[in-house]
C-alpha cells in the first residue's frame, strides 16, 4: 500500500502533473478553504512557486526527484524559518522574521520541500485545542465546531483538510499525536533526540520533539527518515537508530502487546470499544496480548506540568521586546517595558504556566515540586523499561475523547490538562509513540490509537502500525471535503 | 577604641583566551564595532541551542589545576535565570552544584594558605552602555568564556588582596587561559568584606563591592569599605548587607542600585547540555601541559643563587622567565646571564607588555654564548656589557662584535711587560700601595685592564703587580 | 493555598503585571493548578534523579572562528537599531 507522498513523487516523475501544478492546486484549496479551517497563518505562495519552479527544472532535465522533493507541505509557526515570520501564533512574537533556519528545514529545504506555509498552533505551544493562539484557532475537517486538537491543530487541520500532504509540528505532551487522533491522521513522536532541536522556538526543552503529521504510515516513515539525524547544532541530538522506510513492510516474527491498565481510566465507551477491536485485529495477525499495570502513568500528568513549565518559564524568560517581537508602547523605566510588553504580549494561558514555572523552581519549593518531579519522572523511565521487557508496544488510546468543541477547554484548565493523560508520559520518558486512526465515534469524528515503542524502536513501532493499516485495508483513514488538489 | 580586622572573600571573574565564545563559534577578539561579533546564539534568538566549547572546559581545568584544586570528574552546566537587558536568554548559563574544579588553594610569600572554594565556568553578558538619559546593548561580549574563582573569606588584609590578585593573575597568564587584563576587563573582582573585633570569632555582617577595574581603586575601595564599617560598628549602627560600587571620583563606596531581585535565580539544570566527565587519564594529560609555575620557579632560582629582587623580576612573564631558562642552562653562574636580563634587557622592555611579549632580536642561545665567554675569562664584564648593548641593537651574536683579537688572552710574558709599564707610569699609585694603601693596587689592575683593552685576566694581573711590588 | 503576596511575589520574578482586577481570580486558578501538581507527593515512587538521555555526554564544540552574522541581520527585528546597539529606552 503506497502512502500518498510516494503516488505524488511518482506522478511528478512520470510527468502526470508539473510541480507548479501540483502547488498552484494545492495554495487553491488554501485560497478557498483556510477562512474556516483557519489551519495557515501564513501563506508562502511565491516561495512555494518559486521552488515548484526549480523541481520542474529538474524533471525537465530528467533528473530524478529524492522522495520528498517537490511535495507540498507546512511547518509548524514554532520552527524557525529564515525570511518568514515565525511568530508561535503569540502576539509578542508579532513581526519576528528569523535570520537563520532550523535544522530540519535546512534539510527539508536542500531536498526542495514545497512550502505552502506556516501553521496555526496553541500560542507556544502551551495548550490543546489550538484555541489559545492569537490567530483563533484552527478547526477539525471532520466537523468544524470541533477543534483540530492542540498544539500542533493548524499542521492537523491542513492535512486532514488536503491543504498539504504533510506537516511538521511538534509534540511537548502529546501535541502531534492528539491533534492526529482528533483529525484522523497518522502523528508521530520520535524518540528524544532523533530529530533536531535547533531552530524549534522551545517550549520544554527536554521533553520537545519536532515529528511528521501524515495520512499514512509510510509517508510518515519517508519524512522521519529524512528529518531525524545527528545535529551538531544540537547537543541533545543522536539521530535515529535505522531508516525506517526500507523495512517498513517487514512483519515482526513474534509481536506482544501491551494494554497498561492505567490508560484506560476514564476513557469514553465509543473509544475503548474502537481500541478494543483494534486490539482483536492484531490478535488475528497472531499477536499476543498481556495485561500490565504502570502506577507511573498516574502521577505522570502533575510530573509533566511541574518539569515543562519550570522550564518554559525560563525559555520564554528572553521575551522582553529588546532584540525582536513585541514592545509595549509607554513605559518609564526599563524594568517597566519589560513586565508591560510580557504582560500584554503573553496569552493568559502562557502568563499561568510561566508563574507555575517560577513558583516550582523558586526557593523553597524547589525540593517539593521540581526535585520531585525529576525523581518521579526517573520512576516512569523504569516503568516503561519493565513494561518493553514483557512486551514490543504498549497500545493505548491517544485521548480520553475525540475532538472537543470549540470553546471547551478554555472553560476549565485542569480538566483540560487532564486530557494529556495518554500522550504526556511517552514524553516524559523520552520515548517514540505514534496515534492513527483506528475508529469513528457516532458524530463521526476519528478515533486515534495509540501505539508507544522503546528509546529508537521507531523502525519497530511504524512496522507494527503499518501491519494494522494492512490488516484493516487503510479503512480507517477517510477523505474529508476540504481542498482542492485530486491527489490529496 | 577597639581594634577590628578584616575579612574579606574574592570572587574573581576571569575571561578565557579561547579563540571563539562559549556557546558558538563567533570570536572573541576584543573591540570590534558593537554587534558584530554576534550570530542567532549569542544574541538568544528563539530556538537557538549552545554548544560548548572544548577549550573553555580544558582552560577551566587547567585554572584548577594550577591551583591545586581537584577536578571534579562529573560536572554540569546550570541556568541562573534573572532578567537585566545585557542577558540575551534571560538566564546564564553557569554552573551550580556540581562546578568544574573545588578545594583548591594558593599560597601568599607569608606562607598563608588562601582557600579556592570552586571554580567554574560561565558565559559572559554583554555590555550596557548608559548615554542621554537612554541605554543601549552591545552584544560582543555576550557569550565570552569566563571562569569564576571563589576564595573563603580567608583574607586579613588589603595587602592580601592584592597579593592573591597578582599571583592569580601571573598563575593564569603562565598557564595561557588568560590575558587577565583588568582594564579590559578580562580579570573582574568583587569583593566581600566585613569588620569585626580583633580576637571576636563571629563573623560580621558583609557587603559586596563589585565592578573594581583597577588595583589601585580596589586597594581604595577596600580600606575606605573597612574604614566604614568600623565607623558604623563604633557608632553602635549596624552594617546592612548590600551590594557597592566603588565611585573613583568621590573615593567612596555607594550602594548599586538592585539588579530588581535578582535573588531567587532558580538554578536547574541546563536541559540543552549534557553532563562533563573528565577521566584521571585526562586529568593528567592536561596536568603535563603545565609549565613550571611561577612560585617553583622563583624557588628554584633563589637556590641558584639569584638574588629576591632579580628572581621576583624574573618571574614576572612567562617568557622572559622562559628565556632565562634557556640562557642560563649549564652556567656555572647563571646569576650573570639574570643580570644582563634585569640590569640591561628590563631597560629597554620596560612595561609589562613588552615584558610580556618579550620581543627580542637577542637569542637565549646568543645570551648563553656571551655568558660562557665572560665565565671562561675569555671575556671581561665591562666589555660583555658594551657587547651585549650592541647585540640588542642588531640581534647579532657576540662574535660579530668581538675580533679574535679582542677575546685572545694576553700571553704572561705581554702581560708582565704591560705590568712593568703600568707601575712606571703609575708612581703614586705604587707609592700608595708601598705605603700600606692596599686600594691602590685596584687602580694599577685597572690601568692594566685598560691598557690590555680588557683582555687581561685581572685576576693574573693582579697577581703580576703583587710579585713586582714585593720584590721592588 | 498560594496567596496573593505569593502570586505577587512570583509575578515580579517573571516580570509579568497582575492588574488589580485580576489577582483574585488568578489565584484561585493557580491554587487549582498547585493542588493538581501537589498530586505526585502521593506517589510512593522513588527513584534516581532523571540525568537525561541514555548518559549522553562531553558534547563539544572545537575553538575555531566562524563568521559572525552582519550587523544588519542582527538588528534586523529591531529595525536597525541605533548606532548599532540594540536601543533600550528608559522612557517612552
Amino acid at each position: 500500500m503506497t502512502g500518498m507522498i510516494e503516488k505524488l513523487n511518482s506522478l511528478l516523475q512520470k510527468k502526470k502533473i508539473s510541480c507548479i501544478e501540483l502547488t498552484r492546486a494545492y495554495l487553491n484549496g488554501i485560497a478557498r478553504d483556510n477562512g474556516v479551517l483557519n489551519a495557515y497563518v501564513r501563506v508562502t505562495e511565491e516561495r512555494a512557486l518559486e521552488t515548484a519552479a526549480v523541481v520542474d527544472h529538474k524533471l525537465a532535465a530528467g533528473q530524478i526527484l529524492s522522495p520528498l522533493e517537490g511535495i507540498p507541505m507546512t511547518l509548524k509557526d514554532n520552527i524557525s524559518t529564515r525570511g518568514v515570520e515565525t511568530t508561535c501564533c503569540s502576539k509578542i512574537l508579532q513581526g519576528y522574521t528569523p535570520i537563520y533556519d532550523a535544522s530540519v528545514w535546512q534539510t527539508l529545504k536542500r531536498q526542495n520541500a514545497v512550502l505552502l506555509g506556516k501553521t496555526n498552533m496553541d500560542e507556544f505551544a502551551m495548550g490543546s485545542s489550538c484555541e489559545t493562539s492569537c490567530y483563533g484557532g484552527a478547526v477539525n475537517p471532520f466537523d468544524i465546531d470541533c477543534v483540530a486538537g492542540g498544539s500542533s491543530g493548524g499542521g492537523a487541520a491542513a492535512v486532514a483538510g488536503n491543504l498539504a500532504a504533510y506537516a511538521l509540528g511538534s509534540d511537548t505532551g502529546g501535541s502531534i499525536r492528539q491533534p492526529a487522533g482528533f483529525c484522523g491522521l497518522v502523528g508521530l513522536k520520535p524518540t528524544y533526540g532523533t530529530v533536531s532541536r535547533f531552530g524549534l522556538i522551545a517550549y520544554a526543552s527536554s521533553l520537545d520533539q519536532i515529528g511528521p503529521l501524515c495520512k499514512s504510515v509510510a509517508d510518515t516513515a519517508l519524512v522521519f527518515d529524512a528529518i531525524s539525524c545527528q545535529d551538531p547544532m544540537d547537543s541533545t541530538s543522536i539521530g535515529q537508530k535505522e531508516p525506517t522506510w526500507p523495512q517498513l513492510t517487514q512483519k515482526p516474527e513474534k509481536l506482544i502487546i501491551g494494554i497498561v491498565k492505567e490508560y484506560f481510566k476514564g476513557v469514553n465507551p465509543q473509544i475503548e470499544k474502537a481500541l478494543q477491536n483494534a486490539v482483536h485485529t492484531y490478535e488475528k495477525m497472531g499477536a499476543e496480548i498481556v495485561k500490565l499495570s504502570m502506577p507511573a502513568v498516574s502521577y505522570a500528568l502533575p510530573v509533566y506540568y511541574i518539569l515543562a513549565c519550570a522550564e518554559a518559564s525560563s525559555n520564554l524568560g528572553r521575551y522582553d521586546g529588546i532584540r525582536y517581537g513585541y514592545r509595549t508602547k509607554h513605559y518609564n523605566s526599563v524594568y517597566e517595558m519589560i513586565c508591560k510588553t510580557r504582560s500584554e504580549g503573553f496569552g493568559p494561558e502562557v502568563q499561568r504556566r510561566i508563574l507555575l514555572g517560577s513558583y516550582v523552581l523558586s526557593a523553597g519549593y524547589y525540593d517539593a515540586y521540581y526535585k520531585k518531579a525529576q525523581n518521579l519522572r526517573g520512576a516512569v523511565v523504569q516503568g516503561f523499561d519493565e513494561a518493553f521487557s514483557r512486551c514490543d508496544v504498549i497500545l493505548a488510546p491517544t485521548v480520553p475523547a475525540t475532538a472537543f468543541p470549540k470553546g471547551f477547554a478554555a472553560q476549565d484548565q485542569v480538566q483540560t490538562y487532564q486530557t494529556d493523560v495518554c500522550t504526556v508520559p511517552v514524553n516524559i520518558a523520552g520515548i517514540p509513540a505514534l496515534s492513527m486512526p483506528c475508529g469513528y465515534d457516532k458524530k463521526g469524528l476519528p478515533i486515534g490509537m495509540q501505539l508507544i515503542a522503546n528509546r529508537f524502536e521507531e523502525a519497530k513501532l511504524l512496522q507494527i502500525a503499518y501491519q494494522f493499516e494492512q490488516a484493516t485495508d487503510g479503512e480507517f483513514y477517510r477523505k474529508t471535503k476540504w481542498g482542492c488538489c485530486q491527489y490529496a | 577604641m577597639r581594634e577590628y580586622e578584616l575579612i574579606a572573600g574574592l570572587e574573581t571573574h576571569i575571561e578565557l583566551s579561547t579563540k571563539t565564545k562559549i556557546f558558538c563559534s563567533c570570536t572573541t577578539a576584543f573591540g570590534g564595532e558593537p554587534n558584530t561579533h554576534c550570530c542567532p546564539i549569542c544574541i538568544g534568538l528563539p530556538g537557538t541551542l549552545p554548544k560548548l566549547n572544548r577549550q573553555a572546559v580544558r582552560y577551566g581545568i587547567l585554572a584548577g589545576l594550577a591551583t591545586n584544586c581537584t577536578i571534579n570528574p562529573v560536572s554540569k552546566m546550570d541556568r541562573k535565570n534573572y532578567v537585566y537587558p545585557d542577558l540575551p536568554k534571560a538566564y546564564q548559563v553557569s554552573q551550580y552544584d556540581k562546578p568544574l574544579c573545588s578545594d583548591g588553594y594558593i599560597l601568599l610569600d607569608s606562607g598563608r594558605k588562601i582557600r579556592l572554594t570552586r571554580i567554574h565556568i560561565e558565559e559572559d553578558a554583554g555590555k550596557l552602555v548608559h548615554e542621554r538619559g537612554n541605554s543601549f546593548v552591545d552584544y560582543n561580549r555576550g557569550g565570552v568564556p569566563l571562569i569564576e574563582i571563589v576564595t573563603e573569606p580567608d583574607f586579613r588584609s588589603v595587602d592580601e588582596v592584592r597579593e592573591y590578585v597578582e599571583k592569580l593573575q601571573l598563575l593564569m597568564k603562565y598557564i595561557g587561559v588568560s590575558d587577565c587584563k583588568m582594564q579590559e576587563g578580562s580579570l573582574r573582582c568583587d569583593v566581600n568584606i566585613s569588620v569585626r573585633p580583633k580576637g571576636s570569632l563571629a563573623l560580621g555582617t558583609r557587603t559586596e563591592i563589585k565592578n573594581m577595574n583597577s588595583f589601585a581603586f580596589m586597594e581604595q575601595a577596600l580600606e575606605y569599605e573597612f574604614e566604614r564599617q568600623v565607623d558604623l560598628l563604633e557608632s553602635g549602627e549596624p552594617v546592612v548587607q548590600e551590594t557597592l560600587r566603588y565611585n573613583d571620583m568621590t573615593g567612596e563606596t555607594e550602594s548599586m542600585r538592585s539588579k530588581e531581585d535578582a535573588h531567587d535565580y532558580r538554578y536547574f539544570k541546563e536541559p540543552d547540555l549534557v553532563t562533563i566527565c573528565t577521566s584521571p587519564e585526562e586529568i593528567e594529560q592536561l596536568r603535563a601541559l603545565l609549565p613550571e609555575l611561577p612560585d617553583r620557579k622563583k624557588a628554584r632560582y633563589l637556590s641558584m643563587g639569584i638574588h629576591e629582587g632579580g628572581a621576583a623580576a624574573l618571574i614576572r612573564s612567562r617568557k622572559v622567565a622562559e628565556f632565562f631558562d634557556e640562557a642560563a642552562k649549564g652556567l656555572q653562574t647563571p646569576q650573570l646571564a639574570a643580570a644582563f636580563i634585569v640590569g640591561q634587557m628590563f631597560s629597554r622592555y620596560s612595561t609589562a607588555t613588552q615584558r610580556d611579549e618579550w620581543e627580542t632580536p637577542v637569542t637565549p642561545s646568543q645570551l648563553h654564548e656571551l655568558c660562557v665567554m665572560v665565565e671562561s675569562g675569555r671575556c671581561n664584564r665591562g666589555l660583555a656589557k658594551t657587547t651585549f648593548e650592541k647585540m640588542m641593537d642588531t640581534g647579532k651574536g657576540a662574535t660579530a662584535f668581538l675580533s679574535a683579537d679582542d677575546l685572545a688572552e694576553i700571553d704572561n710574558n705581554q702581560l708582565k711587560k704591560i705590568c712593568q709599564e703600568v707601575l712606571a707610569e703609575n708612581v703614586s699609585a705604587v707609592q700608595s700601595y708601598l705605603g700600606g694603601k692596599e686600594t691602590a693596587l685596584k687602580a694599577l689592575v685597572g690601568a692594566v685592564m685598560r691598557k690590555t683593552r680588557g683582555r687581561a685576566n685581572a685576576a693574573k694581573a693582579e697577581q703580576l703587580l703583587v710579585d713586582s711590588l714585593k720584590k721592588g | 493555598m498560594i496567596t496573593e503576596e505569593e502570586i505577587l511575589e512570583i509575578a515580579v520574578l517573571s516580570k509579568l503585571y497582575v492588574p488589580e482586577e485580576q489577582l483574585e481570580q488568578l489565584t484561585k486558578d493557580m491554587a487549582e493548578i498547585l493542588a493538581f501538581a501537589d498530586t505526585i507527593n502521593t506517589a510512593g515512587a522513588q527513584a534516581e534523579v532523571y540525568e537525561g538521555l541514555d548518559g549522553l555526554s562531553n558534547v563539544f564544540r572545537e575553538d575555531e572562528v566562524e563568521q559572525s552574522y552582519p550587523i544588519q541581520e542582527i538588528l534586523q527585528n529591531v529595525g536597525g537599531g541605533e548606532n548599532g546597539y540594540f536601543p533600550v529606552h528608559k522612557s517612552r
